[in-house]
C-alpha cells in the first residue's frame, strides 16, 4: 500500500511498547531498547511474509489466530536458536559446583546419577555435559553417570550419533579439551571421540506425549533449554509435567537463560545458586 | 525505596507504577508470583505490592513463599485485590501480608502505606 | 565409575504393567499422590475419563495432582470437562481458580457457548474471570464480549478488567464502549487512566 501512517522501516514507540508487553506476557522475555532494531526488523519481515502492511493489523492477527501459528513463527524469528558446545556454560558450572554435590549427598554408593538432555538437537548439549563432567567434576570417578538425550527429530539424532561438528560449533571449547576429545577432519570439521558417542544414550521422544515420556524416569538433572519457548501454553505445561514425572524428588531442571518456569508452571521449586537459577522437584512430602 | 509490583495486568502495573514513581519510589515489575519470587531471590526489594489472582503462582502462595524464605521473611507486603469480601482480606493477612488494599487502588491510599513502610525502614 | 551407558532397557515397574483405563481410574483415587499424579496425566488421553477427572478435581488437595487433572481436562475438552473447569471459577481456592482461567482461555471454541452466561453472572468475581478468559483467548468473538462488559457492567473492577484487555488492542470498534465507561465511572481514577490509554492506542493506530 502507498499510504503509510508510519515509517515502513521502523515501529512507532507505542507499537514497540505494546508489542513488547505482549511478547513479555507470552514468553517472559522482555526486550530492552537496545534490541529495538532487531525486533523491528524481525517484525517487519514477518509482516511482509504474511502480507500485512501495518503493525496494528498484524498484531491483531497474531493475537487472535486460533492456531497460534504466526505467533510461533514470530517467536522463532525473535529467539536465537544456535547450538554450540558449552552454550550457557554457567549452568554446567552450577551442575558440578552445586547440583551434583546435593544430589550425591542423598545417594548411596553404587547408585547411579542420571542426566537427561532434551532436545539433543545435533548433540552439542549432551556431549557438552559429558565433557564438563569428565573435565570439571571432581567426583566423576566416584559415581556412575548415565546421560540420556532425546529429540523428536530422528535426523538430528542420527547426526548426533555421527558426532561431527563445525569449527564454529566447537569454538567455545578450551583448546586442551578440543585436542583431547576431538579429531580434526577436512574443511575445519571435528569428530568427537567414539568413547563419548558410545557413552550417551540417544532416544527419540516427543516431550508432550505423556505415554512416550513414561519411558524416561528417575533423572537427577534435566537440561531442557530453548525448547519450551516454541510451544503454546498448554503444551508447555504438559511438557513440564512430563519432565516432572521423569525426575527423582530433589532432581534439578535447567531451562534456557531467557526462559523461566514463571510462564509455565509452579510445580517446581526455584533454587538460586551462585551461577544460575534452576528449578527443583520437591523432596519428600511431595510426589 | 525499591518496590516490586506483582500483577498479571500490564495496565495495572503501569497504573501502580505511575502512582509510586510520583511518590519518588523506584519500581520494578513481575507478571506473576513465580516471576516475582525469582526476582526476589536475585535482588533486594523494600516492598512488594501483590495482586491475588495471577497465573502460575497466585499472590497468596507468593507471599507464603517469601515468608518461608530465610532472607525474605521480613519483606513488607501490601496485598491488592479486586476481592472485597472479608474472607479474602483475612486470607491475605493469614498468608503474611502486612496491608491489604482493595482495587481499584486510590493513589493516596497506596502512597500512604508506602510512606509508612519507608518510614519504618 | 564415570560415564556409562546402560546395557539393558531400564524397566520401571509402571512399564511392565498394562496401562488400562480401569487401572488408571483406580489409581486416580489412590492414597498415593504419585499414583494419582501419573493417572491424572495419562487419563488426558481418554475421552471417557472426563467425568472421573472432574469428580476427582472436586476432592483433590494435592496441588501438583490438581494441575495435572486440569491439564488433562483441557486436553479432553468435552462438555463435561468444560463445565468442570467453569465450576472451578467459583472455588475459594485462588490457585484452582487461576488454573481454570488459564486452561479455559486455551479453549476458545469450547468455551464460546458459555461465555455469554459467564459475562452476565451474578457473581462479580466470575465476571472478572470471564473478562480474563476473554482477554487471554485467541478468538475474534472475545473482542465483542469485552466490549459488552465495558459498555454495560456496573462493577468497577469487572469493567476495569475488560478495559485492560481492550486497551491492549486499540480497536476502533471499542471506542464508543470505552467512552461510555469513562462517563459511567467518572470518579474512578483507574478507569480514567485505563480508558485514556485505550483511546490513545486507538487514535495512534
Amino acid at each position: 500500500m502507498d499510504n503509510q501512517t508510519q515509517d515502513n522501516t521502523v515501529l512507532s514507540k507505542e507499537d514497540f511498547e505494546r508489542f513488547r508487553e505482549f511478547f513479555y506476557e507470552k514468553t517472559g522475555i522482555l526486550f530492552d531498547e537496545s534490541k529495538r532494531y532487531f525486533v523491528d526488523r524481525r517484525i517487519i519481515e514477518r509482516m511482509k511474509a504474511t502480507g500485512y502492511d501495518n503493525f496494528k493489523s498484524y498484531f491483531i492477527a497474531i493475537k487472535y489466530d486460533i492456531s497460534g501459528k504466526e505467533l510461533q513463527n514470530l517467536i522463532n524469528a525473535l529467539t536465537v536458536n544456535e547450538t554450540y558446545f558449552f552454550r550457557e556454560e554457567y549452568q554446567f558450572q552450577a551442575m558440578v559446583e552445586n547440583m551434583l554435590p546435593e544430589i550425591t549427598s542423598r545417594k548411596k554408593p553404587g547408585e547411579r546419577v542420571r542426566i537427561f538432555s532434551i532436545p539433543s538437537s545435533t548433540g552439542e548439549e549432551p556431549y557438552s555435559i559429558a565433557l564438563y563432567l569428565l573435565e570439571y567434576w571432581k567426583d566423576i570417578d566416584k559415581w556412575d553417570i548415565e546421560i540420556v538425550s532425546s529429540d523428536i527429530d530422528t535426523n538430528v539424532l542420527e547426526a548426533a550419533k555421527q558426532g561431527v561438528y563445525s569449527s564454529r560449533s566447537v569454538q567455545n571449547l578450551p583448546k586442551p579439551i578440543l585436542q583431547k576429545y576431538f579429531t580434526p577432519l577436512k574443511d575445519g570439521y571435528y569428530k568427537i571421540t567414539d568413547d563419548l558417542i558410545n557413552a550417551i544414550e540417544f532416544k527419540k521422544a516427543n516431550i508432550v506425549n505423556s505415554i512416550e515420556m513414561l519411558k524416561f524416569r528417575n533423572f537427577d538433572i534435566v537440561f531442557c533449554r530453548n525448547l519450551l519457548i516454541y510451544f503454546d501454553d498448554l503444551s508447555r505445561k504438559k511438557a513440564a509435567e512430563n519432565l516432572y514425572n521423569a525426575m527423582n524428588p530433589g532432581g534439578f531442571i535447567c531451562l534456557g537463560h531467557a526462559e523461566s518456569m514463571s510462564r509455565i508452571s509452579s510445580i517446581f521449586e526455584v533454587r538460586r545458586f551462585p551461577k544460575a537459577i534452576v528449578y527443583q522437584k520437591p523432596l519428600e512430602g511431595n510426589v | 525505596m525499591n518496590v516490586l509490583i506483582v500483577d498479571d495486568s500490564a495496565l495495572v502495573r503501569s497504573y501502580h507504577r505511575q502512582i509510586l514513581e510520583s511518590g519518588g519510589f523506584y519500581v520494578e515489575e513481575a507478571a506473576n508470583g513465580l516471576e516475582a519470587y525469582e526476582k526476589a531471590l536475585t535482588k533486594n526489594y523494600d516492598l512488594y505490592i501483590v495482586d491475588i489472582n495471577m497465573p502460575v503462582l497466585d499472590g497468596y502462595s507468593f507471599v507464603q513463599k517469601l515468608r518461608d524464605t530465610k532472607d525474605l521473611k521480613q519483606s513488607p507486603v501490601i496485598m491488592v485485590s479486586t476481592e472485597q469480601e472479608n474472607k479474602d482480606k483475612d486470607m491475605a493477612f493469614r498468608c503474611g501480608a502486612n496491608f491489604y488494599i482493595a482495587k481499584p487502588v486510590k493513589s493516596e491510599e497506596l502512597l500512604g502505606f508506602c510512606k509508612i513502610i519507608s518510614g519504618v525502614n | 565409575m564415570g560415564l556409562i551407558k546402560k546395557q539393558e532397557e531400564f524397566k520401571p515397574q509402571e512399564q511392565t504393567e498394562e496401562i488400562s483405563f480401569e487401572l488408571l481410574i483406580k489409581d486416580l483415587n489412590d492414597e498415593d499422590p504419585q499414583k494419582r499424579l501419573l493417572a491424572a496425566r495419562l487419563l488426558g488421553n481418554y475421552k471417557e475419563a472426563s467425568i472421573y477427572l472432574v469428580d476427582r478435581l472436586g476432592k483433590e488437595t494435592h496441588p501438583v495432582v490438581r494441575e495435572s487433572i486440569i491439564s488433562s481436562l483441557a486436553s479432553i475438552k468435552d462438555e463435561i470437562s468444560i463445565k468442570g473447569l467453569i465450576d472451578c471459577l467459583r472455588s475459594d481456592d485462588a490457585k484452582l481458580r487461576n488454573s481454570a482461567v488459564e486452561a479455559l482461555s486455551q479453549l476458545p471454541n469450547e468455551v464460546d457457548s458459555c461465555m455469554k452466561e459467564l459475562i452476565h453472572d451474578k457473581d462479580r468475581d466470575v465476571r472478572i474471570f470471564a473478562a480474563n478468559i476473554a482477554g487471554l483467548m485467541n478468538h475474534p468473538k472475545a473482542i465483542y464480549w469485552l466490549i459488552e462488559i465495558v459498555e454495560n457492567d456496573e462493577d468497577v473492577n469487572v469493567c476495569g478488567t475488560a478495559l485492560n484487555e481492550l486497551a491492549e488492542l486499540g480497536i476502533e470498534e471499542s471506542k464508543e464502549a470505552i467512552l461510555k465507561a469513562k462517563e459511567r465511572f467518572k470518579n474512578e481514577p483507574y478507569i480514567q487512566f485505563a480508558a485514556d490509554l485505550a483511546l490513545k492506542r486507538i487514535d495512534n493506530g
